[in-house]
């Protein structure tokens, strides 16, 4: 997450003739993935105790979030008290991701969705 | 005293913005919309006597249901599986549509709530904080995807060659830090 120093950020913010456009500088193949954690494959066994196994929003680490702002989104959109909601964020930066929260599929599709529109980077997976 | 965000009354932000500030942000978000895509609805219309014969969807696009080429969309829509590129693709097919368009309008909020080029003092409403707040973040993704930045710690620009042109960004990325930062501050909770 992005630890920001914003001691003189305000004083240059830069002429806007100078730049090139946004959308023609993506000539560099660069990985936007964020640092991975291995996880061990959970094998699927009998369908039945599959069905009931919950699923999970996992949101993951990146360098260009604020850690002020992933944690305004879980106590926003989650509701979670600033407390958990730091400590999930901190999961985040430091353990590379965190396990925010539990469900149907359906309901984790609808958070990673929410995610996604706040800008974080999140999966949802079968536990 | 000067500020650039700050609480104001009833649950609305106050804003104070300098003339090339002001300019700044007209500048990239018009960026951002222009990266973002035209709208839906904005798709050139079919010929008509191929609709009326029922040959309109003939040839048709299917629904884009890979990740964008660009990284900095792929950053912006990614994938919700990791390892299950039929899931994620079905995912993408349901909700990317409804994603951009909303970062879209969001960009739209934002830039029709700036003041004139001017710049100056003005008011944002909870749903244009909101707006603010997730366009600022989308820029702030879009050029760290440019950047190449991958680790926590990397300092954006590192690496660009002197005469890179995205170099004139990077005092930007940091700018909008700020702003967001401040924002969030000024957020009523």
């Amino acid at each position: 997450m992005c630890v920001l120093s914003a001691a003189n950020a305000r004083s240059s913010p830069a002429e806007p003739d100078r730049f090139c456009r946004l959308k023609e500088c993506d000539d560099r193949t660069v990985s936007t993935a964020p640092i991975e954690l291995e996880q061990p494959d959970v094998a699927e066994s009998d369908p039945l105790e599959a069905a009931d196994r919950p699923w999970t929003t996992v949101v993951w680490n990146d360098p260009v979030n604020l850690m002020s702002y992933v944690s305004y989104v879980f106590q926003t959109y989650f509701g979670y008290p600033r407390t958990k909601a730091e400590k999930l964020m901190m999961d985040v930066h430091q353990r590379g991701k965190a396990a925010v929260s539990t469900g149907t599929r359906e309901e984790m599709e609808r958070d990673v969705a929410a995610m996604h529109g706040y800008g974080l980077w999140a999966t949802l997976q079968h536990d | 005293m000067s500020f650039t965000f700050r609480a104001g009354p009833h649950r609305t932000v106050q804003a104070n913005l300098e003339a090339v500030e002001a300019q700044l942000l007209a500048y990239l978000f018009a960026q951002l919309l222009d990266l973002l895509g035209p709208a839906e609805d904005a798709k050139p219309s079919a010929d008509p006597l191929a609709i009326e014969l029922g040959l309109a969807d003939l040839g048709a696009e299917p629904e884009e249901v890979a990740p964008p080429d660009d990284p900095a969309l792929a950053r912006l829509f990614p994938d919700a599986y990791r390892d299950d590129e039929e899931a994620a693709a079905e995912f993408r097919r349901f909700t990317e549509g409804d994603l951009r368009s909303g970062k879209r309008d969001r960009v739209q909020c934002a830039l029709e709530s700036l003041p004139e080029e001017k710049g100056g003092r003005f008011d944002l409403d909870e749903e244009q904080a909101q707006c603010w707040l997730g366009s600022l973040n989308d820029l702030r993704l879009v050029l760290g995807s440019r950047f190449g930045l991958t680790d926590d710690g990397q300092e954006p620009g590192t690496g660009l060659d002197p005469d890179d042109p995205l170099r004139a960004y990077v005092p930007a990325y940091h700018y909008l830090g700020y702003l967001q930062e401040t924002l969030l501050e000024a957020l009523p909770r």
